[in-house]
């Protein structure tokens, strides 16, 4: 192994819950996103002899990896399908035996707003609060570091004027 | 743009990192998925992993494998020198020392004293109620008689040497837990609250935890067969189906040890006390807070082996601690109790002998296996008799922390 590459094992556990984030964002349901984690980080663990950390940040190839297994999962369900899942998606649908997490409830309409953003919209808010920096945004989104800002800040603003609408 | 406008962007920002700082997978998803990805790996991929991580032992252990395989050829032989030990470990029960060499030697650090100050052992309470770090008295069985006991020596205890090697080794991670489990051929399930993993084979489930601070107890695995294990045909008995359970998963003790069996039914207990070298006196047997000598524990059911528990193996260094004197043991020893011999309604014991032994001193990032002198003598309460044991950190007062 590499001597700058860290166990694989370090990574699944430090970045699982971003990347599972990240999908949940893109995605309707916490099932697809399970399932589109798993294929994440299958793929990676295959992948992983290959990986150069002088190339690239482990963040940074991850998520090159999850989102290329979104799109792959969009592209096999069809458009139909995901615009009916993203419409259909309404936050207290979501499983939560509890009942008492209402703050969990409004994180989960926040990002039901942002699956239904315009999809470079929805990949820079979802990429960059996963934890990237708009440098790694915009390799993800082959733009310069200042077209991921002003594309992340559009898509903020986006979202401000959509929870906006649905809220007056 | 607003100032309203970006603080209500700004907010809308924080909720965006809250949003996504708290959305995770449903528990256990991180390690259903590890296993699943650990079980979907090719078989060739795990041979290598399993072949990788017996070579790290190797690495780690330079002495495993050799040990290994001669303690296997003296199995398989069925050579070995039988030395029946007088001391058992339980009323009725059948007892037969064995001693087998093991030639793992830790790294030695050649400057004296080269680990610093060094944490004092925490021994069991006594029933005197000595304080620790000094010396402390147990007696076995010690729940059976917990009065004050007063004390005399009439032993000879000859210690030649002036300084004693301390050991020390490094607390595992999890992925010192994954290494050893996968050269088992077992994957991970879970980690369970208070161990560093839990995994399983098709045949047996593997549990490893780390250093436990009190009672100390250095890090250990756990085997526990899922199906019922085959019975082991092996001529030698119970400590050479223990070793041969062993043996066949890469578990055969690295260190010196003398074997015992505590037979109790159908079920025998095997046990491999450990014990480490030290030039110039021997062998010195690790003993738990209460002098007990511990090392591997094999359960048989007859021929068939129901559980094992032992140290999981590490890589250990050694530096020299000068020790106390034999006069300052002993003068430590009787000082343990605060009743005087001859006191009215006070039972005396007469300790008898002493050795050299080996106590765990669990202190975090790195724990130490120290010496200590442990004196053994008997008493007599109502016609029973009763053994009573003195542990003594044998250390230089001068070279420890606390």
């Amino acid at each position: 192994m590499v001597a700058d590459r860290p166990p694989f094992e370090d990574l699944y556990r430090a970045y699982l819950g971003r990347i599972y984030a990240y999908v949940r964002a893109q995605v309707g349901t916490s099932a697809d996103a399970e399932d589109i984690t798993a294929q994440v980080f299958m793929n990676a663990y295959q992948a992983y002899a290959r990986f150069e950390a002088r190339n690239t940040t482990p963040a940074a190839w991850l998520f090159r990896i999850a989102r290329n297994a979104t799109l792959d999962h969009f592209r096999a369900h069809g458009r139909r399908e995901r615009l009916r899942r993203t419409i259909e998606h309404q936050p207290v649908a979501e499983e939560d035996p509890s009942g008492v997490a209402e703050e969990r409830i409004q994180y989960r309409a926040l990002l039901a707003r942002v699956a239904q953003l315009p999809e470079r919209q929805r990949e820079a808010i979802s990429l960059r609060h996963s934890g990237l920096s708009f440098e790694e945004v915009g390799v993800l989104l082959k733009c310069t570091e200042d077209a991921a800002k002003m594309l992340y800040h559009r898509a903020v603003k986006a979202l401000k004027e959509a929870v906006e609408e649905e809220t007056a | 743009m607003s100032e309203p406008e970006d603080l209500e962007l700004e907010a809308l920002q924080r909720q965006l990192d809250d949003a996504f700082e708290t959305t995770r997978p449903r528990p256990g998803f991180e390690d259903e998925l590890w296993t699943r990805m650990q079980a979907r790996r090719p078989a060739g991929t795990r041979l290598r992993d399993a072949w990788l991580g017996l070579v790290q032992g190797i690495r780690e252990v330079p002495a495993v494998p050799l040990a290994a395989v001669a303690g296997l050829l003296v199995v398989v032989l069925g050579a070995g020198v039988l030395v029946y030990s007088g001391v058992g470990r339980g009323g009725g029960a059948a007892s037969i020392a064995q001693n087998r060499q093991a030639g793992a030697q830790p790294a030695a650090l050649s400057s004296p004293g080269a680990f610093g100050q060094l944490p004092s052992p925490r021994f069991a309470a006594a029933p005197t109620g000595a304080s620790a770090p000094g010396p402390v008295q147990s007696g076995t069985p010690s729940a059976d008689y917990a009065g004050q006991v007063a004390l005399t020596w009439t032993g000879k205890l000859d210690l030649t040497i002036s300084t004693a090697p301390v050991f020390r080794y490094h607390e595992p991670s999890t992925n010192t837990a994954d290494q050893f489990a996968t050269a088992l051929g077992a994957v991970l399930v879970s980690r369970p609250a208070g161990y560093l993993g839990s995994y399983q084979t098709t045949d047996f489930s593997v549990r490893v935890r780390g250093t436990v601070q009190s009672p100390a107890r250095e890090p250990t695995y756990t085997v526990l067969p899922i199906t019922s294990s085959a019975s082991i045909d092996a001529a030698g008995g119970p400590v050479d189906v223990a070793l041969v359970f062993l043996a066949e998963r890469s578990l055969a003790p690295s260190w010196q040890y003398t074997s015992n069996v505590v037979v109790s039914g159908d079920v025998s207990q095997v046990l491999l006390d450990r014990q480490f070298g030290v030039t110039g006196y021997g062998y010195a047997y690790l003993v738990d807070g209460n002098g007990r000598r511990y090392g591997i524990e094999v359960d048989l059911n007859g021929m068939r082996p129901i559980s094992a528990t032992g140290p999981l193996t590490l890589s250990i260094d050694s530096a020299q601690y000068p020790i106390i004197s034999a006069d300052q043991a002993v003068r430590s020893a009787l000082a343990s109790t605060q009743v005087s011999a001859g006191a009215p309604g006070v039972p005396t014991a007469t300790l008898t002998s002493a050795e050299l032994v080996y106590s765990l001193v669990a202190a975090g990032d790195h724990s130490f296996y120290e010496p200590s002198i442990l004196f053994s003598g008997t008493f007599t309460v109502n016609g029973t008799t009763y053994v009573k044991r003195v542990l003594v950190p044998a250390i230089d007062p001068t070279y420890r922390s606390s």
